[in-house]
């Protein structure tokens, strides 16, 4: 007898979501746009839900787990936002989301793209070049080299295959998923290239007791003066983290990306301001005159799909002693705005980190916006980690050096991540260079400098011996790089 | 060896061998680049996984795991975990439904399969830092998840024996490696070392490899009644995890079904019968529900062990022109007590090179850690990490180049088991590779080539993971239509299988590829061997094989009642099949289509069931595949960032059954290779036995941007010993490449690194 399976049971998912409800006044507005269609977010839902659990239990399975912490995209979807005055399609991680994050806006899992019966391009390309093995990441690698395919201003040639350095995949080696990105042309003028001629939907105010999404700065500053148990979310790429590995419970989330003051990208003669909740991919489309060494931090910071929503202020305010924000801002001379229930003010960055984890915000008190004084002055960054890319710096280093007359160092900033419990200046060696000539000599006697004050620490990315070593010679090699470019 | 094994393997070398497949050189799709067959349903999200089923009324387990290496549980609290809400049971020692402890793997009798043969939740004794001491059972995952976190654990903690280095003088020798004598010698290999004119003699380091298969592990289990188990699983062999449930159950193997249709990568790291799988089973018993278990990431990581950690000595004596008169290799790995694993690191060793006077040897030492496994390559991985970078170091101080080493070396029969090889041509691999990679160009002298703050090199190294063959079955059922449906138990992680046998079966039966159906991954189907050790696409080609042969005889058994049939009088040996039907293979134009005959014999369709033979041909002969890694390195002389910039592989791996998705199985064992050499490393806590980074934040896999340009050449020569000439190619790519990776970083830098991953600290 032939055997058939007639145990195999389909799947019909009804999985309940946890309880802590959201119970919101109106509950209108926890609705969001899933491949085309309104859907509710249940009101008995709790806001710590990922959206990632969201969708696999409505039995949209095609994003997955692989790590629930960002590492690995196999949870990639994407979403309508604006960029710059632009609609695009961004891919994120829908294991860092809070659902109540995607309230208002417009979600694409996989499942869309091939809902006419045939594949997508970018899935056809995918199966071309053999693009799967297993196939557990390859939704994710296609739905963000999806937002590739449409990203506007891209063009009609390949894709590029850096838009998926967000994914991981354990089987494949990678090769053929580069080779179904380099394969693809122009988009299709298809529904979803039409989406992108409208506006992306606006990030709307929600209310509740467990989830707000205040639209202004002071109704913002009264939740966190009233509420206690208040905690500010503005990309979660770091709480979406402590969330979902460390089983933190936050009682009360409070997102801050509908403030308009904590999105404002501002140029002046004098300086430049941008928003504490811009995410750093808005900052590298907004920040047209930035300097290259910006555009090396960033592509060097996590993945694409993360920095489509970590933001600057989330990076600041978490006080990662490894964190790549804070050396690169230390060493433009960065200032942070402080709001509070007494009104602004504004701390000049080195002064901001007091010590592990502990910076100058005091309770109920947001971090609204960064200035860098102008002019820009020289800067480079470097970044030691054990993977090239997507990995925290073992260490992290800024540099800036301006010269005068004769090569005198009129100005250095030696900025260091992970060479102590928080991000520093190394003022010791900048007083040493700073009026000196900048030669060998000078470098040298900063070495001995950085060697005498910094005090890292060991674990498994470094041993301190290594860590002072690399502050040191990353300095020299900070040198050698400038004579060779002068000569 | 037992008395049975020498009369087995003597018997074994008389034999005659079977002619070689006639397929090898009639084969069509065979060969082909051809389209994996699950593409579409992988990329549109459509390809269902363990954890994306749902039976009704499910509920969710999550297990509490230990935070000391060894001793017992004093006192377990559950109480807050039980009055959380949506809680339905917590599960301790004290309720756990009482089960047959598993029992390891054993090679002579390979049915069942567990890592670990401790009892499973039976009592309250630790024995590694991150052992499941409960486990909760809750209406949704969160719940569990979080009535879990509220259970209370307080321990009589014993001192564990959790550190390597503190305890590395009390290894043992184990009784077998695989079933293999852990040591060998030929002739005094110490006494030839100490007379060579020329020596080296090194300590090689490999520290703990986890397989971070992108999907974690999963179960979901349901019974029927007290005595009928359905259980999917993320695993590698749905057989050998039917078999094994059924002995822990105590439940007839007819009882249980197995059903894994798509797994996200295993690497061996899903073969291991890990207890997700008995938890959330026994939960199910419980509760009288279908449950799910989904391992966190960290939960892989705690329950379910990796790579052992290793040292190994390579000690090559060698006359001036590059013949080895010593080649010692000595191996010790860890393994817990209740895993008995010792990785195999001293295999290669065994079959690769020419020496007057040889010995390996293999010891443990047993830590209380979680049960050490399988990974990609097992032993082969860092064993040829060990003596090919040995090798290179022996081509240095000889100041020969390390290829022409490997001519030197290539031994005419195989050196410990004293058999003839059934296809070994490493050489031409070396040799085509290194006309491809521009090898010549390779400057001898460390440190010679640079560019800017870059220091660059080259490395070669030898790939080998033997060609392994287990006995297994198939079904063929031909329908009246003229398709057929090929079954076996077979699971697809990814390797291509599917696909492979697809190609197989439409060429073995004559019929073109969209009228054959592969169905597997369900241990309802004909018996299959685990998709592990590079054999199942060997094995199941045999079976098929096999099978597709009985099935054309009964065919033709029922062609030849008709006395009109242009296949009168023909035997089995005159047929061939193709076109959809037996022809004879003198005269192309006499035979009749499958659908004609079963429409003459009234039949609606024929099926037959068949197994494939002992694989003797594996004691007659020395059968492997083999390879030659080529790379280029790239070392920051500031920062000792090491950056591979390009990869050649060259393989002899048989007749490639579809280079497209062979491509995509090499380049992804040399992307693991590269993790082994560079990133991948587990840390554990030399005090508590903890693995530090549970995580793929903490153990970094190479990424996309890690990748340099691969290529991939093979020999294509086929195996007269197997079907189709074919080798298994699952293992072997990650074979080398540690060893070529360190190679060009000595070449690059002048610096030799003997202690993996090569971090930037170690070329400071
Ligand atoms: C996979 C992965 C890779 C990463 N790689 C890197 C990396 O390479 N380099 C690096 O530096 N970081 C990295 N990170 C960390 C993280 O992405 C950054 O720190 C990010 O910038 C945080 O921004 P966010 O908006 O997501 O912060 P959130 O998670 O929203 O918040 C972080 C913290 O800041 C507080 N906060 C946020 N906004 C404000 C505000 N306006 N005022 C006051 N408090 C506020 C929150 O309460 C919270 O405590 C990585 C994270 C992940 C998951
Ligand atoms: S699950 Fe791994 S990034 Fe989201
Ligand atoms: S195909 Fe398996 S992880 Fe990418």
């Amino acid at each position: 007898m032939l055997y058939t399976c007639p145990n195999r049971p389909k799947c019909h998912v009804s999985r309940p979501l946890n309880a802590m409800p959201i119970s919101i006044s109106d509950p209108a507005t926890l609705v969001f746009q899933l491949n085309g269609e309104a859907v509710s977010i249940p009101a008995s839902c709790s806001p710590q839900t990922t959206l990632l659990d969201f969708l696999r239990a409505r039995g949209l399975t095609g994003a997955k787990e692989g790590c629930a912490e960002g590492e690995c995209g196999a949870c990639t979807v994407v979403m309508v936002r604006d960029l710059d005055g632009r609609t695009v399609y961004r891919p994120v991680n829908s294991c860092l989301m809070f659902l109540p994050m995607a309230a208002g806006q417009e979600v694409y899992t996989v499942e869309a793209l091939a809902a006419s019966g045939s594949l997508h391009p970018v899935q056809q390309s995918m199966v071309d070049h053999g693009g799967s093995q297993c196939g557990y990441c390859t939704p994710g690698f296609v739905m963000s080299l999806f937002a590739e395919h449409y990203r506007p201003g891209r063009g009609d040639g390949a894709c590029d295959p850096h838009s998926m350095g967000g994914n991981l995949c354990r089987c494949t080696g990678y090769r053929p998923i580069r080779d179904a990105a380099l394969a693809l042309t122009a988009a299709p003028p298809d529904a979803f290239s039409r989406r992108l001629d409208a506006p992306a939907p606006p990030i709307t105010a929600i209310a509740s007791a467990h989830f707000s999404r205040p639209a202004t700065l002071d109704d913002c500053l009264a939740i966190l003066a009233r509420d206690p148990d208040a905690r500010i979310v503005s990309g979660g790429t770091d709480l979406g983290v402590e969330s979902n590995l460390l089983g933190r419970a936050f009682p009360h989330l409070v997102s801050v990306e509908a403030i308009p003051d904590l999105r404002i990208f501002h140029e002046t003669a004098r300086e430049i301001e941008i928003g504490a909740a811009l995410t750093l991919s808005e900052i590298e489309a907004a920040w047209k005159t930035a300097p290259a060494a910006f555009t090396e931090w960033l592509d060097l910071f996590a993945s694409p799909l993360i920095r489509n929503r970590a933001t600057l202020g989330g990076n600041l305010a978490t006080a990662s002693p490894i964190g790549d924000g804070a050396p690169f801002l230390l060493a433009l001379d960065a200032a942070v705005r402080i709001a509070g229930a007494s009104g602004t003010r504004t701390v000049p960055l080195h002064e901001f980190f007091l010590d592990y984890r502990k910076t100058a915000l005091a309770r109920a008190e947001i971090l609204v916006s960064i200035v860098i004084p102008k002019p820009v002055p020289p800067i480079v960054f470097y970044k030691v980690a054990k993977r090239r890319l997507d990995d925290i710096s073992t260490i992290a280093a800024a540099f800036s050096i301006t010269l005068g007359a004769a090569s005198r160092v009129t100005a250095a900033r030696l900025a260091y991540g992970g060479v102590a419990p928080v991000p520093l200046r190394c003022i010791q060696a900048e007083d040493i260079l700073t009026g000196s000539t900048w030669n060998r000599r000078a470098v040298q006697q900063a070495c001995a400098a950085i060697a005498a004050t910094l005090r890292p620490i060991s674990d498994h990315r470094g041993s301190a011996e290594y860590r002072l070593a690399l502050a040191q010679s990353l300095l020299e090699k900070f040198f050698y790089e400038c004579s060779e470019a002068a000569e | 060896m037992s008395i049975m094994q020498t009369l087995v393997q003597t018997a074994a070398r008389f034999k005659p061998d079977a002619d070689p497949d006639p397929l090898i050189a009639s084969k069509k799709y065979v060969g082909r680049a051809l389209d994996r067959v699950d593409g579409r349903l992988k990329v549109t999200g459509g390809a269902r996984f363990t954890a994306e089923y749902a039976p009704d009324d499910m509920v969710y387990a999550a297990p509490v795991f230990s935070t000391i290496a060894k001793g017992k549980v004093r006192r377990l609290d559950t109480a807050a975990a039980e009055s959380s809400p949506g809680v339905i049971a917590v599960i301790t020692p004290k309720n756990m439904p009482r089960l047959v402890t598993p029992s390891l793997t054993d090679f002579a009798k390979l049915d069942k399969i567990a890592a670990s043969n401790l009892p499973v939740l039976q009592d309250d004794s630790v024995h590694w830092n991150g052992q499941v001491i409960a486990v909760v059972i809750a209406e949704t995952h969160e719940q569990a998840q979080e009535a879990a976190a509220r259970v209370r654990a307080d321990y009589d903690a014993d001192e564990g024996m959790v550190s390597f280095e503190r305890n590395k003088d009390k290894a043992i020798m184990p009784k077998d490696v695989l079933g293999e004598p852990p040591e060998i010698k030929i002739g005094d290999a110490e006494k030839n070392l100490k007379s060579a004119p020329v020596q080296v003699d090194a300590t090689y380091r490999s520290p703990y490899y986890n397989h971070s298969a992108i999907e974690p592990h999963a179960t979901i289990a349901y019974w029927e009644g007290d005595d009928r188990l359905y259980v999917f699983d993320s695993t590698q062999w749905v057989e050998g995890y039917r078999n094994s449930l059924a002995h822990v159950f105590a439940l007839n193997r007819e009882n249980i079904r197995v059903m894994a249709p798509f797994v996200g990568g295993g690497f061996g790291g899903k073969a291991g019968f890990w207890w997700n799988t008995i938890l959330c089973a026994a939960a199910a018993k419980m509760v009288g529900r279908p449950v799910k278990l989904a391992l966190s990431r960290e939960g892989v990581f705690r329950i379910v062990g990796g790579r052992t950690v290793a040292e190994q000595r390579v000690a090559l004596g060698a006359t001036r022109e590059g013949k080895l008169t010593a080649l010692i290799h000595t191996g010790l790995t860890v393994t817990p007590d209740h895993a008995r694993y010792a990785e195999q690191c001293t295999f290669p060793t065994r079959h690769l090179y020419a020496t007057e006077a040889l010995h390996v040897a293999q010891y443990v030492v047993n830590l209380d850690m979680v049960a050490n496994t399988w990974m990609r390559a097992p032993g082969e991985s860092i064993g040829t990490f060990a003596v090919e970078s040995a090798l290179d170091e022996l081509a240095v101080e000889l100041r020969m180049d390390p290829i022409e080493l490997r001519r030197k070396v290539e031994p005419a029969r195989d050196p410990t088991k004293d058999t003839e090889f059934s296809s070994r041509n490493l050489i031409e691999a070396y040799e085509r590779g290194a006309a491809e990679f521009n090898w010549s160009s390779r400057n001898l002298q460390p440190r010679s080539r640079r560019d800017g703050a870059w220091l660059v090199g080259h490395g070669v190294a030898t790939a080998y993971y033997p060609a392994l063959r287990f006995p297994g079955g198939a079904r063929v059922r031909l329908e009246a239509d003229g398709t057929a449906i090929v079954q076996a138990a077979a699971n697809e992680m990814g390797m291509g299988v599917a696909t492979g046998q697809l190609q197989h079966a439409a060429d073995r039966l004559g019929l073109p590829l969209h009228c054959v159906e592969f169905d597997y991954g369900d241990s309802h189907l004909p018996t299959s061997p685990m998709a592990g050790g590079s054999c199942q696409t060997l094995s199941i080609l045999a079976a098929t094989r096999a099978t597709v042969e009985k099935l054309h005889r009964e065919l033709l058994k029922l062609e030849q009642k008709d006395s009109a049939s242009p296949l009168k009088g023909a035997k089995y040996e005159d047929l061939v099949a193709r076109d959809n039907g037996l022809f004879l293979a003198s005269e192309p134009s006499r035979g009749v289509s499958y659908v004609e005959i079963l429409r003459k014999a009234g039949k609606p369709y024929l099926e037959v069931e068949g197994v494939s033979s002992a694989p003797m041909e594996m004691m007659k002969y020395s059968m492997a595949s083999y390879g030659a890694q080529f790379c280029e390195v790239r070392v920051n002389e500031t920062t000792g960032e090491v950056r591979v910039a390009r990869w050649l592989g060259s393989f002899d791996c048989g007749t490639v059954l579809n280079p497209k998705t062979a491509m995509s199985q090499l380049r992804g064992g040399i992307v693991m290779g590269i993790g082994m050499a560079l990133t991948e490393e587990m840390l554990v806590d030399g005090r508590s036995g903890r693995i530090m980074n549970r995580s793929l934040a903490g153990y970094h896999v190479p990424v996309n941007l890690d990748v340099p340009r691969i290529d991939v050449l093979f020999n294509d020569i086929p195996d007269p010993q197997t079907a189709l000439g074919a080798h298994g190619i699952g293992e072997i790519g990650i074979t080398g490449v540690a060893a070529a990776i360190a190679n060009a970083v000595y070449n690059a830098t002048g610096k030799r690194v003997r202690d993996l991953p090569i971090t930037l600290d170690k070329l400071l």
